[in-house]
């Protein structure tokens, strides 16, 4: 009796970026980013609070055959090693669904996406945050 | 390994034989509190009876009025038989609508409270918080879609510090109802909880399935228990439908995680001492 289809949503409950964000918020941006694709929506599955762990992110890895795809609140939740999250894509791709980034509004439908959504990741490891004193 | 993770302190299952200082509790809250810690729950009767009845006619109500029913008679037999009146298609849907409705009563929290504030405020105090929402479960018989997996609440951003009031519109029992990870297993898959890492939260489960307590309650009861320990809820193989509402309460000033005063709670029993506290300022100007 499983509803086959839609989107799950992937929240976080530990900071993403360094920045906390409620759970009802982040749901909020992946319902609207949803609407505005016109992609089924999935109550969202939340991350565990332990840094690095991503059981969650594998149980929705299992579930991909019965989804379209996944809607992460931010593509900054993926694993940071490049690896993990490669097997993260792979996955997704291998069952012939796709991987949306809510807050940054990007996704993945196939693999020639995977070169922009790495680009920012790797990007935003190496840029500063922070702007130099003035002299 | 860290074979002290996810242990609500001091060390639970051994609540029977470790003398804990009981302070200035009354024999009643130290007895209640004992279960509590051995057992991570407790189970007890609905304080307020009017309370538990209006919620639940006020659910039936909801539940009548989104499905076009304009007698849904017996209410218990109405709820425990909602599957044969709505699809899994369109459960959610109705499942907001009475959720969206019930927690719009005015009444709804305090009357939720009262079900059991004795008992909350012996195993947590007498200064609370109290989620702004009350949750409302559906289970229908066979329905893989409103399933929750093995998680702690903490794990999920909420407070150590928090216990869950779960209350049961229908009698509840085995895979009707939740199942909870008793304080001394959850001990122990929580040390090594790494070792899952690469895989899934289905693959914990079957791990700690052995040693789950599945929770047998009925309508008219209180489940109060502790949300740090493994808990969920699986395919309901029983002949009739879950309708379970549930609530977190904290001690007003214990420490919060990602569930914040204000988008998530509120306080409820705030004392005249604190008030008088939180307004005082020290005299100032003499710098």
């Amino acid at each position: 009796m499983l509803l086959a289809g839609g989107f799950r949503g992937y929240i976080a409950s530990r900071p993403v970026r360094g920045e906390r964000m409620p759970q009802q918020i982040q749901n909020l941006v992946i319902r609207d980013y949803a609407a505005r694709s016109g992609l089924a929506f999935k109550l969202s599955a939340t991350e565990y609070a332990m840094p690095g762990c991503f059981i969650m992110l594998n149980t929705v890895m299992e579930e991909l055959s019965t989804l379209d795809g996944v809607i992460l609140f931010s593509m900054f939740m993926l694993p940071g090693d490049h690896a993990a999250r490669y097997t993260v894509y792979d996955q997704i791709l291998g069952h012939v669904c796709e991987l949306h980034a809510a807050h940054e509004n990007v996704s993945i439908r196939s693999p020639k996406d995977i070169a922009r959504f790495e680009d920012i990741l790797l990007v935003d490891q190496f840029a500063a945050t922070e702007l130099p004193e003035a002299v | 390994m860290n074979d002290q993770a996810g242990v609500t302190a001091p060390r639970n299952q051994d609540a029977d034989n470790v003398e804990l200082p009981r302070g200035f509790l009354t024999a009643e809250d130290t007895v209640l509190g004992q279960g509590f810690l051995r057992d991570g729950y407790v189970i007890q009767p609905a304080a307020d009876t009017d309370a538990l009845q209006k919620i639940r006619a006020s659910v039936v109500i909801l539940a009548a009025e989104h499905l076009g029913i304009a007698d849904p008679g017996d209410e218990g037999v109405f709820l425990n038989a909602i599957h044969e009146r709505v699809t899994i298609a369109d459960l959610n849907a109705m499942r907001l609508a009475v959720y969206n409705g019930v927690n719009a009563e005015p009444w709804l929290r305090e009357a939720y409270f009262d079900l059991a504030r004795r008992n909350i405020e012996a195993l947590v105090g007498n200064e609370l918080a109290m989620q702004r929402r009350v949750n409302l479960s559906i289970q229908l018989p066979n329905d893989d879609s409103s399933l929750l997996p093995v998680h702690t609440d903490v794990w999920s951003g909420d407070s150590p510090f928090e216990i869950v009031v779960w209350l049961p519109l229908v009698d509840c029992n085995r895979t009707k109802s939740m199942y909870l990870l008793p304080p001394g297993p959850n001990r122990t898959v929580s040390g090594r909880l790494h070792e899952f890492a690469s895989q899934s939260a289905e693959d914990l489960f079957h791990a700690i399935e052995p040693d789950v307590e599945w929770i047998d309650i009925r309508y008219g009861e209180v489940l109060l228990f502790a949300q740090s320990l493994m808990h969920g809820n699986r395919v309901n193989l029983e002949p009739d439908t879950r309708w379970s509402m549930n609530c977190r309460f904290k001690s007003l000033f214990s420490p919060y995680a990602d569930k914040r005063m204000g988008e998530f709670f509120e306080p409820i029993t705030v004392r005249p001492a604190t008030r008088l506290g939180m307004d005082y300022k020290l005299p100032g100007g003499f710098e």
